[in-house]
């Protein structure tokens, strides 16, 4: 990277198609990530809409609008009864029929309270101890009240109905899961925080270690020794140990997570700047750059950071990537965010325990996007690394 | 051609060396043709991209890709080496002929110790005892002027100096006795005083031995002082080649003579250098014709067309359509 | 400044380089009753010189002998361990405190490829410093640059580019620029012909003749290579080793060498002959600067050394011939030939 112009860096990367591609896959997931409420077909955060009988429902089902409880007081005089859109008509001697006057009502179940001794309903289950009669989805939505002996001529009962639920026109393209989100949705809100996790934590991890790695380079000595022990400290922990440790100690939040994977990472890039610089600050253009007496710093900034980026640029490309996989590995854990603002870890952990009882879709479409994004952004950083390398170039 | 060609050691003729970039082909050799008798030093000058290097680096059959030797012959001994394999070529390699690099650091192995690659010099091509294997080295680093070789040989290259690694490379190239010899600028990193020295020692042993050798140098009064015949490179194609006596008395060609010319040894102190104007012309898919028109003074019409080469005398040849009249140099 | 106020002197300027035992060797000597010894380098030793106001003075010598630190100890980008400096009569604290004098001292370096800064275009690599120290206004940076790099046969096109699309020649030309976009008074340099092509060395010299017949600035020539000192120098300065062995005009130095090292260099340097050369076995290495030989550092090597080159140490004295050196035998040797066995 550092002996091309800008224009012969990007021919030189297009010449590759599997980065072109991962290049593409990375935009498409940034710019899912900056639309999401555009893109997203509804609000997974929005908690009025969850309703619990949405759950679990497989790839490509529709949303049944919620139903609707009646409850009725019907007075039968004279052997005729009516309550609101409910009717009563005579069946014969022992028998009443009752039903919505509209037919294409959908009843999903009728119970029916309070009958005189003796009367039942036809077909219907009995509550164990009270005289309730329940008829599940009654054919034309009407049920048969029945006695033996004939029907006293008045009396009254109450008919409690619930129609069931309407296909609304939403989908739910990938399913939903156990709350009754809709997948896609949650999975484009989940993309939102890790490419905010991972750029934000990656870049700012980049700042603060390269500043550090350029001081160390520069000062030398005791300040050196500080800040690379400090390194080596950091770099002995496994990343998710630490990750937990941080989250423990500050609690969840987003913003928490983030401060999490910046302590991680800032010692790679504090590392690698500073061989880079130790290097760099021995060729002829830094002191070239003395003797055109610049200060320290414009050297330090101006001149020795621009030939130390391309090697940062490969490591923050495959940094990101680790962040969103550790963002994803502490959510997945349960610590960092809240239930309700789910990442793609914590979608993949609550639909864990569904995965054997073929309700894969939960746990596999967010693990298939994280699966996909972390590739793409590793093949990415592999090609910049290789064309940064000057032995693989002609 | 002019010379008798019995004992050529090697001949070459018509050599094409070419790279396929990305860019498009850079044809570093172009059309080189010259041969070397047993027992001569011949110069090989030029400036950067003049093919010299990669002229040596295909005598010694190791063009790598994206290069490859596109068309011409290698005569070694008779044998044609364009067409061994590459296990035979292995065989060949430092035990007929032997290479000889610029920078003895990059050619040593640094965590080697110098007896440990004598050794494995020698044993690659021959199974000897240790105790005569020792007595061999201790006898080539003598000759090359090491004092006390027997202990040295325990040591790392990196105990050395620049010229007594230098020597050591030689003395491991000369282990076997190779009939040939390529040198590519193997004393541009020393010092002046150790270049006098190593350029001393080479010259006895080549006397003595009776080897060929191709010594390749930008430095025309080295070579002066130690080749036999000098062959000018520029821009991947020969200029001109014959005896020193020649080359430096009379030469005919523009460019050995703007080369003289240029030197500060052959201008007034204090006063401008005679300078070449221009610069050296792209390689990639260079054409056919003088790769110097461009520059040259003496410019003609036909010089963009495939120059032909003209014997001046028997030992004296160039490639030019508009040559310096006989007379010498002043 | 007057006229006799060389336009730069240094007296007994010293520079050693302490290499400190690591802190396991360190440890380790301990252990065994021993203290690790810090190898001490003195790669400037004492060194007095004198250049004046116009002048081009050379400073010859072979590895090790210390040019490369002493060119590093004039430019002020490094520091002298003793001794002192004095620019145009002031002394150099002075005037590296003093940006604006300090940038009248400049250097070109030796390699063309990274003395340039490859992420900057020429435009920034050489008007950044006229522009960051006030010389120029940023306005005028664009037009300013355009005109130096015209000095040195560059044109426009090249401002947009960057080091790696320019050859060799080319480059040094840029590092030359940068130089002289500062407006320098004294121009050191390191090596500055070194690496480039035989025909490319005529043109940068003469670049570097032109310049100075321009502008009437003062060099300090450093070189290995005695053609281009001859061609080029009023003066020469040969060091051998960290010391000053011999002080000369160029042309007496050349016809009449006084120290036996420089009649060495002399005889070794290759020279355009029409037949091989009888070349003289000469002996002995360089010695290492971190163990230097007592005495007289050359007496190893010279054919003329007594048992008192390796017990005294040389002075720099004048000699009969207007020059000085600081052979202890010089009386006694001169109009000796050098041996041929």
């Amino acid at each position: 990277m550092s002996n091309r112009t800008p224009k012969e860096f990007l021919k030189q990367f297009g010449e590759n198609r599997i980065a072109i591609v991962c290049l593409a896959i990375t935009v498409g997931f940034i710019i899912c990530a900056i639309f999401a409420p555009l893109i997203a077909p509804s609000n997974p955060y929005d908690l009025e809409r969850l309703q619990l009988t949405d759950s679990l429902l497989p790839v490509g089902s529709k949303q049944i609008a919620p139903s609707q409880e009646l409850r009725l007081d019907v007075n039968v005089i004279e052997g005729v009864g009516d309550a609101d859109g409910f009717v009563t008509t005579p069946c014969g001697d022992g028998c009443l029929e009752f039903g919505p006057t509209d037919v294409n009502v959908d009843i999903g179940s009728m119970e029916i309270r309070d009958l005189p001794d003796g009367v039942t309903v036809d077909g219907a289950k009995k509550h164990p101890i009270r005289n309730w009669w329940t008829v599940i989805a009654p054919e034309n939505g009407t049920v048969s009240i029945v006695s033996d002996t004939p029907l006293p001529r008045s009396f009254a009962f109450k008919a409690i109905t619930e129609t069931t639920g309407l296909e609304t026109g939403f989908t739910f393209y990938l399913g939903s899961d156990g709350f009754g989100r809709d997948m896609l949705s949650a999975i484009i809100y989940g993309i939102r925080i890790s490419i905010l996790v991972g750029i934000a934590a990656a870049g700012t991890a980049m700042v603060i270690g390269t500043l550090l790695g350029l001081i160390a380079a520069w000062f030398g000595g005791a300040v050196d020794s500080i800040i690379m022990r400090s390194v080596d400290f950091m770099l002995g922990f496994p990343s998710l140990l630490v990750g937990l440790v941080v989250l423990a100690v500050l609690g969840s939040g987003i913003d928490k997570i983030i401060f999490a994977v910046i302590a991680v990472q800032w010692a790679y890039y504090a590392r690698t700047t500073r061989s880079v610089a130790l290097v760099e600050l021995n060729k002829e253009y830094v002191e070239a750059a003395r003797c055109q007496r610049f200060s320290s710093t414009r050297i330090m900034l101006r001149h020795v950071l621009p030939n130390c980026l391309p090697p940062l640029i490969v490591l923050l490309t495959l940094n990101v990537a680790s962040a969103i996989s550790l963002e994803a590995s502490l959510s997945f854990l349960g610590m960092g965010l809240p239930l309700t603002e789910p990442s793609l870890g914590m979608l993949i952990a609550n639909g864990y325990e569904f995965i054997f009882s073929s309700k894969y879709w939960v746990s596999l479409y967010p693990g298939l996007v994280l699966l996909i994004m972390i590739i793409a952004m590793n093949l990415l950083g592999d090609r910049l690394r290789d064309m940064n390398n000057p032995r693989l170039n002609n | 051609m002019g010379r008798d060609m019995s004992e050529n050691v090697l001949q070459i003729d018509n050599l094409n060396t070419w790279f396929h970039t990305r860019q498009g082909d850079v044809k570093s050799v172009r059309d080189v043709s010259f041969d070397i008798k047993a027992g001569e030093v011949l110069g090989i000058v030029g400036e950067s991209g003049s093919g010299k290097s990669v002229t040596g680096m295909s005598i010694m059959g190791q063009i790598d890709e994206p290069g490859e030797i596109v068309s011409g012959s290698i005569k070694f001994k008779g044998k044609e080496l364009t067409e061994l394999t590459f296990e035979d070529m292995r065989h060949l390699r430092g035990k007929e002929i032997a290479m000889i690099f610029q920078n003895p650091l990059m050619t040593l192995n640094p965590v080697l110790r110098i007896r440990d690659q004598m050794f494995e010099a020698i044993a690659e091509h021959e199974s000897v005892p240790k105790a005569e294997m020792e007595e061999r080295c201790i006898k080539a680093l003598e000759a090359v002027g090491i004092p006390s070789p027997a202990e040295r040989l325990s040591r790392y290259p990196h105990e050395f100096s620049g010229g007594m690694r230098q020597r050591i490379v030689i003395a491991t190239a000369l282990l076997h006795g190779p009939d040939l010899i390529i040198a590519d600028e193997p004393t541009t990193a020393l010092d002046v005083t150790i270049q006098a020295q190593i350029i001393y020692k080479v010259r006895q042993l080549i006397d003595e031995l009776g080897r060929a050798m191709i010594w390749i140098s930008h430095d025309l009064a080295t070579l002066s002082e130690l080749a036999d015949r000098v062959m000018v490179m520029y821009a991947g194609t020969t200029m001109e080649i014959g005896t020193t006596a020649e080359i430096i008395g009379s030469p005919r060609h523009p460019y050995t003579r703007k080369l003289l010319e240029s030197l500060p040894s052959r201008n007034t102190p204090g006063e401008r250098l005679q300078q070449i104007r221009g610069n050296m012309p792209s390689l990639v898919d260079i054409g056919p014709g003088c790769p110097f028109a461009s520059r040259c003074d003496r410019v003609t019409g036909q010089c963009s067309d495939a120059i032909a080469k003209t014997e001046v005398s028997e030992s004296h040849a160039i490639w030019c359509c508009n040559p310096h009249p006989a007379e010498d140099l002043k | 400044m007057n006229q006799e106020t060389p336009i730069f002197e240094a007296h007994d300027l010293t520079k050693t380089f302490v290499v400190k035992p690591d802190f396991l060797a360190a440890a380790a000597a301990k252990l065994m009753g021993k203290t690790a010894a810090s190898q001490v380098v003195r790669a400037v030793d004492n060194i007095s010189l004198t250049l004046k106001d116009g002048e081009t003075l050379g400073i010859v010598g072979e590895s090790g002998c210390g040019k490369s630190t002493l060119a590093r100890m004039i430019a002020g980008i490094s520091d002298a361990t003793s001794g002192d400096m004095k620019f145009k009569g002031k002394n150099y604290e002075n005037v590296l405190g003093n940006t604006a004098e300090a940038l009248k001292i400049q250097m070109i370096f030796q390699d063309p490829m990274s003395s340039l800064n490859p992420r900057h275009k020429v435009l920034d690599i050489v008007g950044e410093g006229p522009v960051t120290h006030g010389i120029i206004k940023r306005s005028e940076m664009r037009e300013y640059v355009t005109g130096i790099l015209k000095t040195v046969g560059l044109g426009e096109e090249h401002l947009s580019r960057f080091p790696h699309q320019f050859s060799g020649g080319q480059r040094q030309r840029i590092g030359i620029a940068r130089a002289l976009a500062v407006k320098p008074e004294l121009l050191i340099c390191d090596e500055a012909v070194a690496a480039l092509d035989v025909s490319v060395q005529a043109q940068i010299a003469n670049l570097f003749m032109d310049i100075r017949a321009a502008t009437g600035l003062s060099m300090l020539f450093i070189s290995h290579d005695l053609s281009v000192i001859r061609h080029i120098c009023d003066k020469v300065v040969v060091m051998y080793l960290g010391r000053v062995v011999e002080v000369a005009d160029t042309k007496t130095l050349f016809e009449a060498p006084a120290h036996p090292y420089t009649r060495m260099l002399l005889e070794g340097m290759p020279k355009i002959s029409l037949e091989r050369r009888q070349f003289l076995p000469i002996q002995g290495e360089i010695p290492s600067p971190l163990d230097p030989p007592a005495g007289c550092h050359f007496h190893p090597r010279c054919q003329f050394a007594t048992d008192r080159c390796q017990a005294e140490t040389p002075q720099l004295k004048t000699d009969d011939r207007g020059g000085a050196n600081n052979c202890l035998r010089y009386s006694e040797i001169v109009g000796v030939e050098l041996d041929d066995a």
